[in-house]
């Protein structure tokens, strides 16, 4: 008796499963031409995602409108909003957030956690050689022109020691999923990358939305990136520091991520400052506080190098510290990043990488660069010119997106025009193939249906003395608009929590 | 030979509204180097507030100024005493081969050391149109056009104060054809870098009492890298190697990196400012 209920149990949840699966994924459309991170090419549910597809098909879309505005005012209430510069009535809003999370299995988790570290770790390298003697400029490995022309080349860093040797302490590795299934690198942020707070938050809601789920994975835990930075950030304390005081500084309340700035000081359990709190005396720095001065010894900066200390830098900047700078080369205080570390995140830079990693670890690159073909190069000019329309075509000296041609959109004559520019002026041009970014089933309010969207991935890397930290998730930015390849918020991106699947 | 200069300095600020707080920097300590030393300086401000020294970020002493105090008006003298060793400027013999000496500036490793000095900034780059104004003979030495450019600026600006501002481009200063040390200094850098000659921009000091031009600010001087030479002195205001008379305080890519004067003031309002320099001659020996 007691076995045939147990069948008729088990049979009719997999006829209600089936039903309701229907009605979450009857609609979803697959393009077989790009790369479905749960669907395979036969439509079969990849199986990690197996449990979640169910789990997911045991609601119905009513269940998801309602599922959905919870998780809205989860951000709205956690105070996770941002406003678009430019916009006329800028209005706080959400990063909009997607309720199907993105699930990294440990084989791939662990090219994408290697293949982090090994940039970061180059790209310090890079830095310091650039800094001071300039090897890979000497020994032609990299051109000239790469730092020459840089804006954010800053000759004050010329033979400056940064506390621990470390320039980049936190790194934003953009990597994205080819239809190949191999993951690529499209950038590497080393300046203030931004966006670990939403990869903290997006747990917490989804969390509080849908806390079942997470029964089901053995998820890494995503809370610990403020603990690990601090603890990091240690490690690089200026010389003759016991126990470091460590704060974040942040322009303002008006920045885009203030939020986050206030975040990441909370959860580190620092001061959050602003360069009006602090000053500089006889090259120290040092915190206003009611009890009197106190010296500060970290600073986890986001702000802009130029706008860090008005006496070296802009003058007409208000957010900074005037000394600040001085005080940061006589080593009495650490920056996080190092200024100047912008000289190397540049495009031109990124063509290099694979060169910068093999210069200076002798590895050959973990996560692959998009294939970057230098058109001052012969062959290489003569294989862009044939594969115009297969190729992206950018300015070397263009930031922005200024001056690029894609060219599956080009029209016949335009890909003429195209080939005659850079036939005429072949160094000042590089082409990369087209990368289809894949796609991830996404939860799209009007249409109340999943649908196919493009996504990427932001890791974060922190570089200490002799140490590093990647946190085992990431942002998967969404583009919400269909076809649509930026993911950028501003652009009207979302996001997703991201899964690392422990062992 | 030796010559004490005596230099004095002073900037008076005055602002239209109350200042509740303000630094600043003074970039104007001659450096100590092998043609000349700074023997002892002073500094004092009317608000009799302390001040400290630091450097900039090119590693040039600074002195500072914090006032703890709210002020309409403030005013600060410095005073240096510096000898200058009297050294000859044309101490060094040209190379025979002028091809080879300039193919010296195409080696690739120089570039690299000295890309500081050869890179355009916002205040030495030229538009197209300006680019080829002065091309250098190959069969002249890097010295020799180098002194030609010197040359050339000086008789192709006129000295001429106030017609032009720390924020006036190349374009309209070679256009003109006017303006102040600063501006004969930039287009030298620009046009030596242009020739892929290293030069820099210099601030300090000069002794007017032969009738140089230079108004009674701090001057403006350019070095440029001369191959197995070194850096050496050149004044296109005054068609000069910089001498006796030139008091060095510090270097940089341009203006920029040299302004005598930062400040950061939290008031609205307008504000004016009056610098002085004297450069007095105490004796000869």
């Amino acid at each position: 008796m007691v076995r045939s209920v147990e069948n008729r149990y088990i049979k009719g949840k997999e006829n209600s499963m089936d039903n309701l699966e229907n009605q979450i994924f009857a609609s979803y459309q697959r393009n077989p031409d790009l790369f479905d991170e749960i669907f395979d090419e036969n439509g079969v549910v990849k199986d990690v995602y197996k449990t979640l597809f169910n789990l997911y098909g045991g609601h119905s879309i009513q269940d998801y409108v309602r599922l959905n505005e919870k998780a809205k005012s989860s951000f709205f209430n956690q105070g996770i909003t941002f406003q678009v510069y430019g916009e006329k009535d800028a209005k706080e809003k959400i990063f909009p957030f997607d309720l199907f999370p993105r699930i990294i299995d440990t084989a791939e988790w662990d090219i994408i956690e290697r293949g982090s570290i090994q940039r970061s770790r180059a790209l310090n390298l890079f830095l310091w050689d650039i800094y001071h003697d300039k090897k890979i400029l000497k020994q032609g490995i990299v051109p000239l022109e790469l730092v020459s022309s840089s804006d954010n080349y800053l000759h004050q860093m010329m033979n400056v020691n940064p506390p621990g040797g470390i320039y980049n302490h936190i790194s934003g590795t953009d990597v994205i999923k080819h239809t190949d299934g191999n993951y690529y690198v499209l950038e590497d942020n080393i300046r203030c990358p931004s966006g670990v707070s939403y990869v903290i938050c997006n747990r917490t809601a989804l969390k509080r939305a849908l806390f079942g789920v997470f029964n089901h994975y053995q998820t890494h835990t995503v809370t610990n990136y403020a603990e690990n930075l601090l603890d990091l950030l240690e490690t690089v304390k200026p010389k003759g520091i016991d126990i470091p005081n460590t704060v974040v500084i942040t322009p303002g309340m008006y920045n885009s991520a203030f939020y986050e700035h206030s975040y990441l000081a909370k959860t580190m359990g620092v001061e959050l400052v602003e360069g009006r709190d602090l000053f500089v005396e006889n090259d120290f720095v040092y915190m206003k506080t009611i009890q009197g001065p106190e010296r500060v010894d970290v600073i986890y900066r986001r702000i802009d190098d130029l706008f860090i200390d008005p006496l070296e830098f802009r003058p007409d900047s208000a957010l900074g510290v005037p000394g600040l700078f001085a005080a940061y080369k006589k080593g009495n205080v650490t920056l996080a990043n190092a200024p100047g570390t912008g000289v190397a995140d540049d495009k031109a830079v990124y063509t290099y990488m694979p060169e910068i990693i093999k210069y200076y670890l002798d590895e050959e690159p973990i996560i692959k660069n998009v294939h970057t073909y230098h058109c001052s190069r012969p062959d290489e000019l003569k294989y862009v010119l044939e594969h115009i329309s297969e190729l992206v075509i950018k300015p070397v000296d263009e930031a922005g997106g200024y001056g690029i041609s894609i060219g599956n959109r080009l029209s016949k004559e335009e890909v003429e025009e195209v080939k005659k520019q850079v036939a005429q002026n072949p160094r000042k041009y590089v082409a990369q193939p087209i990368m289809s970014l894949s796609v991830h089933p996404t939860y799209i309010d009007e249409n109340e249906s999943f649908e196919q969207r493009h996504i990427d991935l932001r890791t974060f890397t922190v570089l200490g003395k002799d140490r590093e930290f990647v946190l085992k998730g990431g942002l998967t930015r969404v583009a919400l608009k269909k076809g649509n390849l930026i993911v950028n918020s501003s652009q009207g991106g979302g996001s997703k929590d991201t899964w690392v699947l422990k062992d | 030979m030796y010559q004490e200069y005596s230099i004095k300095y002073s900037a008076k600020n005055r602002y239209e509204t109350l200042v509740n707080d303000a630094y600043w920097q003074f970039l104007i300590i001659p450096e100590d180097n092998k043609s000349q030393q700074l023997v002892s300086w002073e500094f004092a401000n009317s608000l009799n507030d302390i001040h400290q020294t630091s450097i900039n970020g090119f590693g040039f002493k600074t002195i500072r100024v914090h006032p703890g105090q709210k002020f309409n008006e403030i005013s600060f003298e410095a005073s240096f005493t510096v000898i200058k060793k009297e050294v000859n400027p044309f101490d060094f013999s040209l190379p025979q081969d002028s091809t080879a000496d300039c193919a010296k500036l195409d080696d690739l490793n120089f570039q690299i050391d000295f890309e500081p000095f050869l890179r355009k900034t916002r205040f030495t780059s030229l538009s197209e149109s300006y680019t080829n104004i002065f091309p250098f003979d190959r069969d002249k030495t890097i010295f020799e056009n180098i002194q030609s450019l010197n040359k050339w600026i000086s008789k192709y600006l006129s000295f001429q104060p106030g017609v032009t501002d720390v924020n006036t481009p190349l374009d309209t200063i070679i256009k003109e054809k006017q303006g102040v040390c600063q501006d004969f200094t930039h287009l030298f850098c620009a046009l030596a870098r242009k020739n892929k000659v290293p030069a820099r921009y210099v601030s300090g000091y000069l002794h007017q009492g032969h009738g140089y031009f230079g108004d009674s600010q701090m001057h403006a001087w350019a070095e440029a890298y001369i191959p197995d030479v070194g850096w050496l002195g050149f004044d296109p205001t005054n068609n000069l190697l910089a001498n006796t008379n030139h008091v060095k305080v510090c270097h940089g890519k341009d203006y920029t990196d040299c302004s005598p004067l930062k400040g950061v003031v939290y008031a609205p309002g307008e504000n004016t400012t009056i610098h002085s320099v004297k450069v007095l001659s105490e004796q000869q020996q």
